[in-house]
């Protein structure tokens, strides 16, 4: 800023433009500091830029590097005074972005350097204004560099009589300001970004999070201690914590964290912590010394996560594993009692095969039904049509089937199924699927019984089988299985006779629960 | 020749028919005598409870119910048991770990030779 004195009016002038620059200088830097986004503080840098120039609007931008495009960072508020005035369409408040680098602001980017242009209108450079821009008159354009480079410009219009020398010089004296400005919010709000993310991921991270100084003295480094624990930090600290571990376990974490401090070595421990709503959770801590340059502990960072539901899933996993574990012993076992029962019943060994395989393929059949929903209910119609298909019976004249919806319990449905397949494969060799004239009716209902339990009734009658002498042995397994296994497993009473005209089983088996079970 | 099991009153607790009639086949072969065999827990715990009893078959799993239950009692009347079961020892409490356990699916030999042992007399060295 050379004075070069002539008169003592000009000399005013001078200090009078000089402090205005200085002063908006000021205002930019003092602007910086709270304006909430880069645009606001363009807008700031623009009015200041107007002040010492006399433009009457003003718009700021830089380039793309990689587009090399020009995207606008602001425009001052009487350049958008200037467009509603020209009744523009263009959205108010919308930075344009995306501009080519030509016309008259092209020539000061492309230069590098501060143009006027008074013959704004005119000038053989100019590329016209885009609809509702205000009719440019003077353009004043000033290129913001950074460390020798071009990054962008502030372009000024419009004023009264042209620009002149010294509002160049004067903008130009702005412009290290500006950028100095505009780099400072970039980088304020590219650290408050990365605060921000800082501060979050330590919210998001499922587990206590906390440094300890040599001191004792604790501070959480997120929320989660606090919420699990309702202890505050000064709580927390010197030990405060650890009165918050099980009894039980409070002299092994206490020896290990001693040790731990003793050796200067990271420290693991699992133990429950006492919760602020009452009750414990398992957690697992660890906690790390920190060093500095010269190798010396300079705090501890710890932290604790929550394995609760680790250790509930796990237990839960015991419990199914063992539960399964014992259905496919126990099946296995009922299989081995079937077949030992088969060979007891059959004179021939085609015998023990065809009667084996129909009962396993039965069991089969029911230990899918059963796991086909979530409840292991099977539907009762269900079960009976699977049986009477596996011997080949679906409907036809001489089958009647009546009953309600019934949803049978998962553990009466093996034994029933193996009951119906029992009775099934006896029509199909001896009765009601064999006999010409046969006919089978299938029929059931819930009742309730004096004690308001459910009760299935089920009655299975062949009619029209010309009798035929029953052979006790081929009755052996179906006749065991309806006459002592339901009622000894399920509670059923069960009924069968072989009479004349066919087979009438009746089984009433209680359904456990009360009316809203089915 | 008349086995250690002949005229001992053995109760049975085991909810699966096939299993619990294959038990009772196999004790009556030994002319034992049965006592249930039953299915449920209540029903159990009163057979425990007032039968007299020279050992017991414990199924541990009574349609979802747990037979420890019956096993405390018997271990207050001093009458020893096997659990005959398709759970596994870790399943099990740690309070019950010593009882003898036999697995499922099982042979009827290894739970006549068991209750054999449990019924031979303790100071035979």
């Amino acid at each position: 800023m050379r004075m070069e004195p002539r008169d003592e009016t000009s000399l005013m002038a001078t200090l009078a433009r000089k402090n205005a620059v200085l002063e908006g200088i000021n205002r930019i830097f003092h602007e910086a500091l709270t304006a909430p986004s880069l645009e606001a503080l363009g807008r700031v840098c623009l009015r200041v830029a107007e002040d010492v120039t006399g433009a009457s609007f003003s718009f700021m931008g830089e380039i793309d590097r990689a587009t090399d495009l020009l995207d606008e960072i602001a425009i001052s508020e009487r350049g958008w005074a200037a467009f509603e005035a020209a009744k523009s369409d263009w959205p108010q408040g919308e930075v344009p972005t995306g501009l080519t680098i030509h016309g008259l602001y092209g020539r000061v980017l492309r230069e590098g350097k501060a143009l006027i242009f008074n013959d704004a209108a005119t000038h053989d450079d100019r590329i016209g204004t885009p609809a509702g821009h205000p009719p440019l008159e003077s353009f004043l354009g000033v290129p913001l560099h950074q460390n020798g480079a071009v990054l962008g410009m502030v372009g000024l219009g419009n004023r009264p009589g042209g620009f002149r020398d010294e509002d160049l010089a004067a903008a130009e004296e702005l412009a290290p300001a500006i950028v100095q400005a505009l780099h400072s919010k970039r980088a304020e709000m590219a650290l408050r970004d990365s605060e921000e993310q800082r501060r979050l991921t330590l919210e998001l991270v499922p587990a206590m999070l906390w440094r300890v100084d040599l001191a004792g003295l604790r501070i959480a480094s997120n929320q989660q201690w606090h919420a699990i624990t309702g202890q505050t930090d000064e709580q927390a600290s010197n030990g405060g914590w650890m009165e918050l571990i099980h009894p039980s376990e409070a002299g092994k974490v206490s020896r290990a964290f001693r040790r731990a401090y003793a050796a200067g070595e990271p420290v693991t421990v699992q133990c429950r912590v006492r919760q602020a709503e009452g009750g414990y959770r398992a957690v697992l801590i660890r906690q790390v010394p920190v060093r500095d340059g010269a190798g010396q502990i300079t705090h501890w960072f710890g932290a604790a996560t929550d394995i609760s539901d680790m250790h509930s899933l796990e237990e839960r996993q015991r419990v199914l594993v063992a539960e399964l574990q014992h259905r496919v012993r126990n099946i296995l076992t009922v299989v081995r009692s079937v077949f030992a029962r088969t060979v007891e019943g059959s004179e021939s060994l085609e015998d023990v095969a065809d009667h084996f395989r129909g009962r396993l393929d039965a069991l089969a059949r029911t230990q899918v039904s059963a796991t086909l929903n979530a409840s292991g209910t099977v539907d009762l119609e269900n079960l009976i049509r699977d049986e009477l298909l596996s011997v080949g019976v679906s409907d036809g004249p001489g089958l009647i089937m009546a009953g309600p919806d019934v949803a049978l319990p998962a553990d009466a449905v093996e034994l029933l199924g193996l009951a119906i397949h029992e009775l099934a494969t006896n029509a199909l060799k001896f009765g009601a699927f064999r006999a010409p004239g046969g006919s089978l009716s299938i029929a059931w209902d819930v009742n309730v019984d004096g004690r308001s339990a459910r009760r299935l009734d089920l009655s299975w009658t062949e009619q029209g089988v010309p009798a035929v002498p029953i052979q006790p042995t081929r009755q052996g397994f179906g006749t065991e299985l309806i006459e002592e296994a339901l009622p000894y497993r399920l509670g059923a009473e069960t009924r069968l006779e072989f009479r004349g005209g066919g087979v009438r089983c009746t089984i009433g088996l209680p359904l456990g629960g009360d009316e809203e079970g089915a | 020749m008349p086995g250690r099991l002949a005229g001992k009153r053995i109760l049975v607790v085991e909810d699966e028919y096939f299993i619990a009639s294959d038990l009772r086949r196999a004790l009556d072969a030994e002319q034992a005598v049965v006592v249930g065999p039953v299915s449920s827990l209540a029903a159990g715990l009163e057979l425990a409870e007032r039968e007299g009893i020279a050992a017991a078959l414990l199924d541990v799993n009574l349609e979802g119910d747990s037979s420890l239950a019956i096993a405390d009692r018997l271990a207050a009347r001093g009458i020893r048991f096997v659990f005959v079961t398709g759970y596994d020892a870790w399943a099990l409490p740690d309070a019950y770990r010593h009882v003898p356990r036999i697995a499922k699916p099982f042979a009827v030999s290894t739970v006549l030779a068991a209750l054999d042992q449990l019924l031979a007399p303790e100071d035979v060295p």
